[in-house]
């Protein structure tokens, strides 16, 4: 008895001595919660943004093989976020500025975010089971990835403006007004085909790529250091 | 019509030859085929193509593309830069993420051809160059050398702005080898090599990647050489292998010469026993006469000695009352029991013997004498053969404890067995044989049996003297009352003792000293706490000693003062009573002879002597005296 006793008075101790000090991220430094330095920020948003275009470039080339190759890529069609004007060079990017960078992420962002949860559903309904596992899984993954990258942006956009980085000239345009706002109405009426899901695609890894490439600017840009 | 044949000849050969002439055959150009489009920095890229057949004649490729979402088509700018089937893209003309449809198309005047149209987007087409200014040396990392290799980008990828990020891979081989061995870099430009083999040259390539895109080709070689450092390390080895040697050498030595005590610490000899003169190697030898020769103090047993004669108690003129006459034909019937050694009733008297002043008393007083002289005769007889040693004193005691008694078994009695006597009492202190006094034995004989004596009356008549043998015994002074009768039965017990009832008066015989030519006894009354013999002179006529069990209401007491050094015992007078004896000498010194008077008396017999007290106090000293004194009470008694 006095052994159990001793067991529990060391256990409650260990307990008590050993916490671990976990406290939510926030980039706004609230009490409570331990704010991550910008350059953390960037990296995490970095990564998040390099394995998202990673698995749809995984996926696309999945899709790709099953089907015979178009050589006309999307045809006449577009890429739904074609309305968002993008930096389609080096010059024109960093002529950009910091803040319209920014913005230009962001909207391609929240662009993704339904067309993504449509094409998981789709793709999970799909009558021709061109599919495997792993394509469902990975289809789910980028479109929660894209919430999550947005959310992290948002952070990182609010921590630059606290510190001034980040001027405050940056109107955040509703990415409605630029993009059509369902994928449905855009791509085609009614249901996705595969076809439509090949296209979907290939929009979405040329979108994650320039997201990050436009994020790594930003950082460079802000942050000049040792992976710049 | 020569001439018209040979014209004819000719035209039919030029007609014949024309055709074969004239027989290449050209056509439009084949299907060009674009091989591969490549940027470096993702800013600007290059095309090439392969050209088909040209159909024999001059043939024209041209580039055209399309961008994506346009119609419009662009044809190549720069054929040349990139050299030849080649266009290349220079940064106005590229833009990233965007789909360019290129297209080659060969011309002749034949005809033309197209390849196969290719969608290109510049940003998966982005091979850079190798790394530069790449550099290999050799660090140390505590006496390891291990090689640091470092490069830089390639020059044209712009890495600074984040446009492009690259990761970066390293390869080494030994000279000799044929594999390489693949580090992975990562982002970083740095990269240590470690493990490696001493004296070896090794060749570092390295190459890079953007994150989607191709590897560079690999960096030129840098080559490096390991410098030698096994040397030291092995010689390091060797100098420990020595030092710890010669350590264990020096440990083994250290132990070797320490061994013995080293045992003795570990494990220690265990004590045995020693027996003072024990001679083992006489054990070993079987000669067990020896040995316990050896062990046997000279002095004692007392059977052979050398002092025998010198021991021998002369005759003692023991003064005994008329009562005691009477009560020693009483004893007499007792007689038997007490030779029985049973147990006998107290005697208060006890201690008489020759502890008794009686038998101690060489009387001056001369009819006390007279009548003493009888059992003095009788105990002279007794004692004649008594074989005396220190010991021969409690003979006399005992002899005279008997002395009413037992004084006739005395009185015959060679008291052969003397050791046996003595042996048994287990009260005998650790004290050398030498050294103890008879004294002690006496008394502890005394002790040790029970008074066979039973005087009763006589006891109280004091007629054998004072059985004040206080012997300080201590404890047992309850038994010091009874001295004699223990002693005397104890004689009675072992000795062979034709007694004859020498009657009453006996002393016990005399304690020849060989120098004892005591003229006075002395009788010892007790010896008190301070080591002191209390003597009461022996006086004729005041040899009124009154038996008393407690305190000597002698007349005279005599105290021992001391021991001078020629072993001659100073006695004190101490004026007690009133009836003080004069003329009681109480120095002792070799005495002359009183004794001699009555000694004379016993012709048969040893001279009666002064008692000699047995008990030499160092060796066998004879104590030459006026009157007895024990010595045994001389001797410091260490119980006193």
């Amino acid at each position: 008895m006095t052994y159990s006793l001793l067991v529990a008075c060391g256990l409650v101790y260990m307990e008590l001595s050993m916490r671990v000090v976990t406290a939510p991220i926030c980039a706004y430094g609230q009490a409570g919660c331990h704010a991550p330095s910008l350059a953390d920020l960037f990296e995490r948003v970095i990564q998040q943004s390099s394995r998202m275009h990673g698995i749809s470039s995984d996926l696309h080339s999945e899709l790709e093989q099953y089907f015979f190759p178009r050589k006309n890529v999307l045809g006449k069609h577009k890429c739904h976020t074609y309305g968002i004007l993008t930096p389609d060079d080096k010059e024109n990017a960093q002529r950009l500025g910091r803040e319209q960078l920014t913005d230009v992420i962001l909207s391609l962002l929240a662009a993704w975010s339904d067309p993504l949860s449509q094409l998981h559903r789709s793709m999970s309904q799909d009558q021709n089971q061109n599919f495997n596992d792993h394509s469902y899984s990975k289809a789910l993954e980028i479109s929660d990835m894209v919430h999550e990258l947005r959310e992290g942006v948002a952070i990182m956009a609010e921590k630059m403006k606290l510190l001034g980085v980040l001027g405050n000239t940056m109107g955040y345009i509703s990415p409605e007004s630029l993009v059509p706002s369902s994928a449905f109405t855009f791509y085609k009426q009614g249901e996705l085909n595969s076809v439509d899901h090949h296209d979907l695609l290939y929009c979405f890894r040329r979108d994650s790529n320039k997201v990050k490439n436009y994020l790594q600017i930003l950082k460079c840009t802000i942050l000049p250091g040792l992976d710049c | 019509m020569m001439k018209k044949a040979v014209e004819l000849v000719l035209l039919l050969l030029l007609l014949f030859f024309t055709p074969h002439i004239m027989g290449k055959r050209y056509s439009p150009p084949g299907k060009p085929t674009l091989t591969r489009c490549r940027s470096p920095e993702k800013e600007t890229f290059t095309c090439w193509w392969e050209p088909g057949s040209d159909g024999g004649l001059p043939t024209t490729h041209a580039l055209y593309y399309r961008k994506e979402s346009s119609e419009r088509v662009y044809e190549c700018p720069d054929y040349h830069t990139a050299g030849e089937n080649s266009c290349f893209f220079n940064k106005n003309d590229t833009s990233i993420w965007v789909n360019y449809n290129i297209t080659v198309v060969a011309t002749n005047t034949l005809g033309s051809a197209f390849s196969d149209p290719v969608d290109v987007d510049v940003v998966y087409i982005v091979k850079p160059n190798p790394p530069e200014k790449q550099t290999v040396t050799i660090m140390e990392d505590k006496g390891w050398p291990f090689l640091r290799v470092s490069w830089e980008p390639p020059q044209k990828a712009d890495t600074r702005s984040g446009w492009i990020t690259l990761i970066y891979e390293l390869r080494v081989k030994l000279e000799e080898e044929n594999e390489w061995e693949m580090h992975l870099a990562g982002h970083q430009k740095t990269f240590n090599i470690f493990s490696l083999r001493s004296g070896g040259k090794y060749l570092v390539e390295v190459r890079c990647k953007p994150d989607h895109g191709f590897w560079s080709e690999w960096s030129s070689t840098s080559y490096i050489k390991v410098p030698d450092y096994f040397h030291r390390e092995k010689s390091v080895w060797i100098l420990l292998t020595i030092f710890s040697a010669f350590i264990f050498l020096i440990l083994t030595w250290l132990l070797h010469m320490n061994s013995r005590s080293l045992k003795n610490c570990i494990l220690p000899p265990v004590p045995g026993p020693k027996i003072k003169g024990f001679d083992n190697q006489l054990l070993k030898n079987g000669k067990s006469d020896e040995i316990f020769s050896a062990l046997m103090v000279s002095n004692f047993p007392p059977t052979t000695s050398s002092n025998y004669e010198d021991l021998l108690v002369e005759y003692l003129e023991v003064y005994v009352p008329v009562e005691q006459e009477l009560m020693q034909e009483e004893s007499k019937d007792l007689h038997g029991g007490c030779l029985k050694c049973e147990r006998s009733t107290s005697d208060s008297d006890s201690g008489r013997g020759s502890c008794d002043s009686h038998t101690l008393l060489m009387d001056k007083c001369g009819e006390t004498k007279e009548e003493g002289r009888h059992t003095d005769r009788a105990s002279s007889r007794m004692l004649t053969e008594a074989q005396r040693h220190q010991k021969g004193w409690e003979k006399d005691t005992l002899t005279y404890a008997h002395g009413d008694m037992v004084s006739p078994d005395m009185s015959n009695g060679r008291v052969k067995t003397w050791p046996s006597v003595f042996s048994p009492l287990p009260q005998y202190s650790s004290n050398p044989l030498d050294k103890q006094s008879s004294l002690e034995m006496a008394k502890q004989h005394c002790l040790s049996t029970s008074s066979c004596l039973t005087q009763p009356g006589h006891s109280t008549k004091e007629a054998l003297g004072p059985s004040n043998w206080d012997f300080c015994l201590g404890n047992k002074q309850p038994h010091l009352l009874h001295p004699q009768t223990q002693v005397g039965r104890q004689l009675q017990a072992h000795s062979e003792v034709n007694i004859s009832n020498i009657g009453r008066k006996q002393a016990p015989a005399g304690l020849q000293s060989p120098a004892l030519r005591s003229t006075e006894y002395v009788e010892v009354q007790r010896v008190n706490e301070e080591d002191l013999v209390l003597l009461q002179p022996v006086v004729s006529g005041c040899g009124r000693i009154e038996g008393y069990p407690q305190m000597p209401k002698g007349k005279d007491y005599s105290k021992v003062k001391g021991v001078d050094s020629d072993n001659m015992l100073l006695l004190q007078r101490e004026v007690m009573e009133e009836d003080w004896c004069p003329g009681v000498d109480q120095e002792i010194n070799g005495g002359t002879g009183n004794c001699y008077t009555s000694s004379t008396v016993n012709t048969t017999q040893k001279p009666t002597a002064c008692i000699h007290t047995a008990m030499p106090v160092q060796g066998d000293m004879a104590l030459a005296m006026n009157g007895y004194v024990d010595t045994a009470t001389m001797c410091t008694l260490p119980t006193c």
